[in-house]
């Protein structure tokens, strides 16, 4: 049957010129994804504007620190990985990330561990940006405020601060959403792909605001927004006195590379839709090298721009004093000592275009992050259903939008409670150890690259090469898979010895990573013990991938 | 809790695995006769469109081969014609050696590139059917039946072949169920060599499964879907075709038999299985017929297909979607 590239040609000759290809017949398919939504959603699932919010977050966490080797040895961590990732995606040319890779190449119980434990942690996820884009809210309101010169819509701000307020402002950006997501996976696609262009526009503005103000410009406008004359050096001041450590050091920054490496957390993620790719290994690795290269280039030299502009000290102090002493802070100044480079943004900025993306940012951003995880985790379910280990329903595809329309309204009504859990409730203690759930996803990507040679070769295709080409590549599979293991290992030997910033290891949260963990092998044991007893089709089954020879 | 773990009375005396739609694609028959291994089915079933739809042409020039693989411009020396030739066939296609004015010829020819396709295809077939005898355990049947997009060239290939059955048009006996084939579809805007009416469609239908005796259990495997199961949602055509796009979004309609539905409706065999709308993967149940199309992911070599236990009374145990 011919569908959507019958335009290709017909029953005869469709080539033309010489060595092109002669189409015969034509039949439709299903993948509809090239690089630029791939990008999309690599950069989308990175949050790029989030990044301003993130230096600040690093530099509160972490004293003496200085981001230009982190950001770089990140980079390097997650381009190693995108080679690891080719490989298995190359093998495995489907959707559901690391849930197919282990189920196929290690053992469908390591693979359902992943695929559970991706799928409740990363509907964690969706509802902590919803909260983060609501806990946003009074920023954009004062922003807007101010662009549009509204005293109350500024004001307006100041009464969406209640924990109820953030919880149902989070339960609004669950729902925008959930609207958008109900679109084909295409649409979806351009409109984070729309959503990372206006953040694109904001980083730009904001970097050409710092470019083109110098640093007295800075200090001067800090002033004025503030109404604090010496504003600038009283938060420096107030930052000794609170006994705010200043300076860089090596140990510092290797300490925070972790930190970097989840901040780049979702580059790689166009493999999550790897059955939706066109041409699946090549569109995968342009998207993550072109995703990686923007972050790299862009996150630099916006990092050099701020050192510049308002300076190392000042941006430690302001991080800190925030955190140690708001009230002596709140005297000197009003912006917020959480929105980083986007607060120095709203205070150089004298026109009312910019102050909107500025304000507008870190919401807008947050839905294209949620969008982009919503379509990651519902595929992860997908996959699931289709192997029999969730029910057949989850699988099921809308007629119209082409969406697995029941793993996106599981995902939402899942997504909502921890919305309402996570503004009312602190559940801090209990999540703690989501750095590290991330780090072990990485770490389980790594661990089949390097399993893939040693236990499935033969899923990797390489008909016509000789035999000792063809060892040469399983020894290169083995070494990224080897260095991707490596440096995930370090990562989380990093999470682990910095507990105190990345998350404490209390019973809860122990018990919870456990839960996570667990979870998935429980539910296939079960489902697979049930099905044998029943003389039912053994579930590891459809976890097996077949081989090409 | 306990009723989940009962065990069930039938046992299993039949397994098949089931795919469509692999369209020349070396690999996705590699990896169908590699399922004997992994999912122990007694039969091996291919259900139609096992012809591929490009042809690579190879330009001979001064002892070297030189040819376009995915736009990439890819030369190699006159020896390594049998590697080359894999590549290509790994993807689907068909690669044919050329010089210079072989290759003007069938520019101008398409008679010729359309015997030129023919040959090519049968060809594969004799190539397949000998890797099905080299590689799969005598107890394994393996049923290749075509599609629609398979030329009739191919249909004799496969019907003398000692290792491959070819029950075209039949119906077979598979043990506790008989199985009816059929690769006609009803008419499609490309005219291929397998398509008739929507009443010429159920009279055939007819004439195959009237032919079964009475209480006798059944599979259908018909190429085309079902009407309006959601197992043949395709992309919708303009006259040009091109898929029509409303919203946004290409325009998706039924493009399924309603001769097929009303035969599964009518006979109600225990299982229906078909490709043809390779978008459409799915499980769906007509009364209670269990009807399935597995879908197709050819291009990425990867084979989808669907494992199906028949019990010893001819009823369906269980099935699985796979995809490998």
């Amino acid at each position: 049957m011919a569908s959507s590239d019958a335009a290709a040609g017909t029953a005869t000759a469709g080539g033309g010129e010489a060595g092109r290809l002669f189409i015969r017949q034509t039949s439709g398919l299903v993948r509809e994804l090239g690089i630029p939504a791939a990008t999309g959603i690599s950069l989308a699932s990175v949050a790029v504007v989030n990044t301003f919010i993130n230096f600040n977050a690093g530099l509160t966490d972490f004293a003496k620190a200085d981001m230009y080797l982190p950001l770089v040895a990140a980079a390097v961590i997650w381009l190693v990985a995108m080679f690891a990732y080719r490989y298995l995606l190359r093998a495995v040319p489907r959707a559901g990330g690391e849930y197919v890779y282990l189920s196929r190449i290690v053992s469908p119980v390591a693979g359902s561990m992943a695929g559970l434990g991706i799928a409740v942690v990363f509907t964690y996820v969706l509802s902590t940006n919803a909260h983060f884009a609501a806990q946003f809210t009074p920023f954009m309101l004062s922003g807007l405020g101010a662009a549009f010169h509204s005293t109350a819509i500024a004001n307006a701000g100041n009464h969406l601060t209640s924990n109820i307020a953030i919880a149902w402002l989070s339960i609004i950006v669950m729902l925008v959403v959930a609207a958008l997501s109900l679109f084909s996976v295409k649409i979806v696609a351009r409109i984070i792909f729309g959503l990372i262009i206006l953040q694109v526009v904001a980083f730009l503005a904001l970097i050409g605001m710092l470019a083109f103000n110098s640093h007295a410009d800075f200090v001067t406008a800090l002033a004025s927004y503030s109404h604090h004359p010496g504003a600038y050096q009283a938060i420096i001041a107030g930052g000794k006195s609170n006994g705010v450590v200043f300076g860089t050091s090596i140990a510092a920054a290797v300490a925070i590379i972790p930190f970097m490496v989840l901040n780049y957390n979702g580059v790689l993620y166009s493999y999550y839709v790897g059955g939706e790719l066109r041409r699946p290994g090549r569109t995968y690795l342009y998207a993550s090298a072109i995703s990686i290269g923007v972050l790299v280039v862009l996150w630099i030299g916006v990092w050099a721009l701020l050192r510049a502009r308002a300076g190392l000290t000042f941006m430690q102090a302001q991080a800190n004093l925030g955190v140690i002493n708001p009230t002596a802070y709140g005297k000197i100044t009003s912006l917020s000592s959480v929105s980083g480079g986007l607060g120095y943004g709203m205070v150089l900025s004298s026109d009312p275009i910019t102050k909107i993306l500025f304000a507008t940012a870190v919401p807008l951003a947050e839905i294209a992050v949620n969008l982009a995880f919503l379509t990651v985790t519902t595929r992860v379910l997908f996959a699931q259903a289709f192997d029999r280990l969730l029910p057949v329903r989850v699988a099921k595809v809308g007629d119209r939008n082409h969406a697995p329309n029941v793993a996106i309204a599981i995902v939402l009504v899942i997504g909502c409670g921890f919305c309402f859990l996570t503004s009312l409730v602190n559940l801090g203690s209990i999540v703690a150890l989501q750095s590290l759930f991330f780090a072990l996803i990485l770490l389980a990507g790594g661990v089949a690259a390097l399993m893939l040679p040693l236990r499935r070769a033969d899923l990797i295709d390489l008909s016509g090469i000789s035999e000792s080409e063809r060892s040469r590549f399983l020894r290169k599979v083995t070494v990224v898979g080897a260095a991707t293991t490596i440096l995930a290992l370090f990562t989380v030997f990093e999470l682990v010895t910095h507990s105190s910033v990345y998350g404490k290891f209390s019973v809860e949260s122990i018990i919870t990573l456990l839960i996570v963990l667990g979870s998935g092998p429980v539910i296939y044991l079960i489902a697979r013990a049930i099905r044998r007893q029943r003389n039912s089709l053994d579930l590891a089954m459809a976890m097996h991938e077949l081989p090409p020879e | 809790m306990r009723g989940a773990f009962r065990k069930s009375k039938k046992q299993r005396a039949l397994r098949i695995f089931f795919t469509t739609d692999v369209h020349g694609s070396d690999v996705c028959f590699r990896k169908f006769l590699a399922a004997a291994k992994v999912y122990q089915p007694d039969i091996l079933l291919l259900g139609g469109d096992f012809a591929g739809k490009g042809l690579v042409p190879v330009l001979r020039t001064d002892g070297a081969l030189r040819a376009q693989i995915e736009g990439h411009e890819v030369s190699v020396p006159a020896a390594e014609w049998d590697r080359l030739a894999a590549d290509i066939n790994k993807r689907g296609f068909y690669a044919a050696q050329l010089d210079a004015a072989e290759l003007a010829a069938l520019q101008q020819d398409p008679a010729a590139l359309d015997r030129l396709f023919r040959s090519q295809i049968a060809a594969q077939a004799q190539r397949w059917c000998a890797l099905a005898a080299e590689r799969l355990d005598p107890v394994v049947r393996c049923i290749i039946t075509p599609g629609n997009d398979d030329p009739v060239d191919a249909d004799p290939v496969y019907a003398a072949d000692g290792r491959v059955e070819f029950p075209e048009s039949r119906v077979c006996d598979l043990g506790p169920v008989a199985m009816a084939s059929l690769g006609v579809v009803p008419y499609t805007p490309w005219s291929t060599e397998r398509e008739c009416s929507e009443e010429e469609l159920a009279k055939r239908i007819s004439e195959l499964l009237d032919s079964l005796p009475d209480g006798r259990q059944a599979i259908m495997n018909f190429h085309c879907p079902p009407y309006g199961t959601g197992l043949d949602d395709a992309p919708e055509l303009d006259a040009t075709l091109k898929p029509v796009i409303r919203g946004g979004r290409p325009s998706i309609v039924p493009v399924g038999s309603h001769a097929v539905r009303d035969a599964i409706k009518h006979y109600q065999p225990v299982v229906s299985l078909h490709g043809h709308i390779h978008e459409s993967r799915g499980v769906q149940k007509i009364g209670r017929t269990l009807c399935v199309n597995p879908g197709s992911d050819y291009s990425s070599g990867v084979l989808r297909g669907a494992v199906v236990d028949i019990a010893e009374d001819g009823t369906c145990l269980d099935f699985l979607l796979t995809t490998g």
